[in-house]
């Protein structure tokens, strides 16, 4: 069987059983996408699918051999951020970061096929998605700023900054 | 102040938003062995006849350990603050909660784990579990601790957890309504996304690394040291990336297993939980039971509380006694009662063993402060807003455990909680802030508190 794993292709070995989240994680190496549950209940192994997000751990490989998968490290480098990581950033939308993954992917998604800054619709794209940090108030402000289309000065929340620059408050 | 009101970068945030984040279950060393766990299938039980032979015998099988491989088989979490060990690390000849480990194995991969736990040989006998707190008294209740039913080693060798202040017959003989209420708020599990994991790494000179989600890195390590009986500078203890803890990662729940797998296996060892493994197997913070009786006046001063707390520790001990103690001191909530009789219990039950969690020991009484100032509000038809702020903390005032409050937030509080809920406080309240106590808001039973708060 064949991946696309971020635009590489990939050869994959492990039986066409195994889920999609296993051969990314012990078989590739890609370990972006998280064991939250292994039953799709949490949302922290979502990747994208042919540009859909899903769920990996019940995903079997062999049903989408061929496909091109997309996870978050496909998405930016740290120097090349897309506007929904630097969402992300810009709103502090991560706290212990187990879940970032799969609401990144889910919130590109969401972007992808037009979605609006509509706080509703953007809590109906992210509803199978568990923060069990609560941060959802956050994480929904970052959406909506990258549905919008904000720009983003993350001079001032980029690693390095520190304290030496505050934001020119002194 | 160059920190307060600035955007200060999160230290992790790049990391977190481009899945570079490495988790204790990202890192990779060739060779890891997967770990599954024999646990208890029943709440109470004695056990004999342990045979991990076939199971040792299976190809692809690398160790497997029980008690018997454990240098100190019992070290409690708080051993260091004199209380005393209860637990086991791996159950010995008896289980005492549905979970508990019994012997694990680590092998070539997760397949073989699970065949080899299946392979494990071992007979139980049923007890009679405890699973409720109020029964822990009854003569015919199960006898389930070593140490009876309730933890009996608070300072000067004590069985509960006691605060006196004042003169609580006083109290209860000036008032003009007793107000009584039970309160039992559950058990809730933290449910953190990243399930218990630990990596441990053995070195060819001995020495262990150990990857852990701990949200306690030095407990672990010390944890770690006293079971396996190693120096501190055998391990290296490599923390501080945690997927949500919420308290549920101070107990330390792998590592130790994982350091004795490498140990014998002479390979890398990962251990990491299923996610019906941390729902019915690892510590949830504790179910309560609290029983208050307050005397109030008509106009709704509190001068007196009676209460009891029942805290359901689980099988073991483990960080209970801290958080019962943390209770007590907590236990008037955000008010000031200066009389008081406060006898707290840690209960063992055939529950899993109970533990921190945000606001350990109390967000329950907390709980159930607050729902009983509005009861009180309720009996005596008074506004629940002004029966807050007349017994609220207010600078000078003396907690249960008498540290005296110099900056109570009590009074801001409810004012803005009233402000949130459009309510119009009469004026003498609006007006009220949370300086030390005078004129009307000075009554008699708070005098002498005030005055001196050594005389309590």
């Amino acid at each position: 069987m064949n991946l696309t794993v971020n635009g590489v292709s990939r050869a994959v070995q492990s039986a066409p059983l195994t889920s999609l989240l296993d051969v990314l994680r012990e078989e590739l190496g890609v370990t972006s996408p998280k064991a939250g549950c292994e039953q799709g209940g949490c949302g922290a192994c979502t990747v994208l699918v042919g540009g859909e997000p899903q769920r990996a751990c019940l995903t079997p490989v062999g049903a989408i051999d061929g496909a091109e998968v997309t996870t978050v490290e496909g998405l930016g480098p740290p120097e090349e951020l897309s506007p929904v990581q630097q969402a992300f950033t810009h709103h502090y939308a991560a706290q212990c970061g187990f879940c970032t993954a799969g609401m990144l992917l889910a919130a590109e998604a969401y972007i992808e096929r037009g979605g609006t800054d509509d706080r509703e619709a953007i809590q109906e794209a992210l509803s199978g998605h568990v923060c069990r940090c609560t941060g959802y108030v956050k994480i929904i402000d970052a959406v909506a700023a990258a549905a919008r289309g904000d720009s983003f000065d993350l001079t001032t929340t980029a690693p390095g900054a520190g304290m030496t620059n505050l934001g020119g408050v002194s | 102040m160059k920190a307060v009101g600035a955007r200060l970068p999160r230290y992790d945030g790049i990391e977190h938003v481009t899945g570079r984040t490495t988790y204790v279950d990202d890192v990779r060393v060739p060779g890891t062995l997967w770990t599954k766990a024999l646990r208890s299938p029943l709440h109470s039980a004695t056990f004999s006849g342990l045979d991990t032979s076939k199971a040792e015998a299976m190809p692809g099988v690398r160790a497997v350990i029980s008690a018997a491989d454990v240098p100190l088989l019992e070290y409690g979490h708080l051993s260091a603050l004199g209380i005393p060990a209860d637990e086991p690390l791996l159950a010995k000849d008896e289980v005492r909660y549905k979970g508990q480990p019994i012997a694990l194995v680590a092998a070539e991969d997760e397949e073989t784990a699970m065949a080899a736990v299946e392979a494990i040989g071992v007979d139980f006998e049923e007890r009679e579990p405890l699973l409720d707190i109020r029964r822990a008294w009854d003569e015919d209740a199960p006898k389930i601790h070593q140490w009876g039913n309730w933890y009996p080693h608070f300072e000067g060798e004590m069985d509960c957890r006691q605060i006196r202040k004042g003169s609580i017959d006083e109290a209860f003989e000036q008032a003009d309504t007793i107000v009584q209420g039970v309160y039992r708020p559950a058990a809730i599990e933290h449910v953190p996304l990243e399930t218990q994991v630990a990596l441990v790494v053995p070195e060819a000179n001995g020495r262990l690394t150990i990857y852990s989600c701990t949200q306690a890195l030095y407990f672990s390590m010390g944890v770690v040291a006293a079971h396996l009986q190693l120096p501190l500078n055998k391990l290296k203890v490599v923390g501080g990336t945690v997927g949500g803890g919420f308290g549920g990662k101070v107990d330390t729940a792998t590592e130790t297993m994982c350091s004795l797998l490498a140990q014998k296996s002479g390979r890398p060892v990962k251990w990491r939980w299923t996610r019906e493994e941390e729902f019915l197997c690892s510590s949830t913070r504790a179910p309560w039971h609290m029983e208050v009786a307050d005397a109030v006046t008509s106009d709704g001063w509190i001068l007196g509380r009676k209460m009891l707390t029942l805290h359901d520790s689980g099988a073991y001990a483990r960080f209970s006694p801290y958080g019962l103690t943390k209770h007590s001191f907590h236990h008037t909530g955000a008010y000031t009662i200066p009389n008081l009789h406060f006898d707290g219990y840690v209960v063992f039950t055939n529950r899993v063993p109970t533990t921190a969690m945000r606001g350990f020991g109390v967000t329950s009484v907390s709980f159930a402060t607050e729902t009983h100032l509005s009861r009180i509000a309720d009996v005596l038809g008074l506004d629940p807003y002004e029966v807050r702020l007349k017994n609220a903390n207010r600078i000078g005032d003396t907690s249960p455990n008498r540290i005296v409050y110099t900056d109570p937030s009590t009074v801001p509080v409810v004012k803005a909680l009233a402000d949130g809920m459009d309510v119009t406080l009469a004026p003498e309240y609006a007006a009220m802030g949370p300086g030390q106590r005078e004129g009307d808001l000075l009554p008699e039973h708070l005098v002498s508190q005030l005055a001196d708060p050594e005389a309590h």
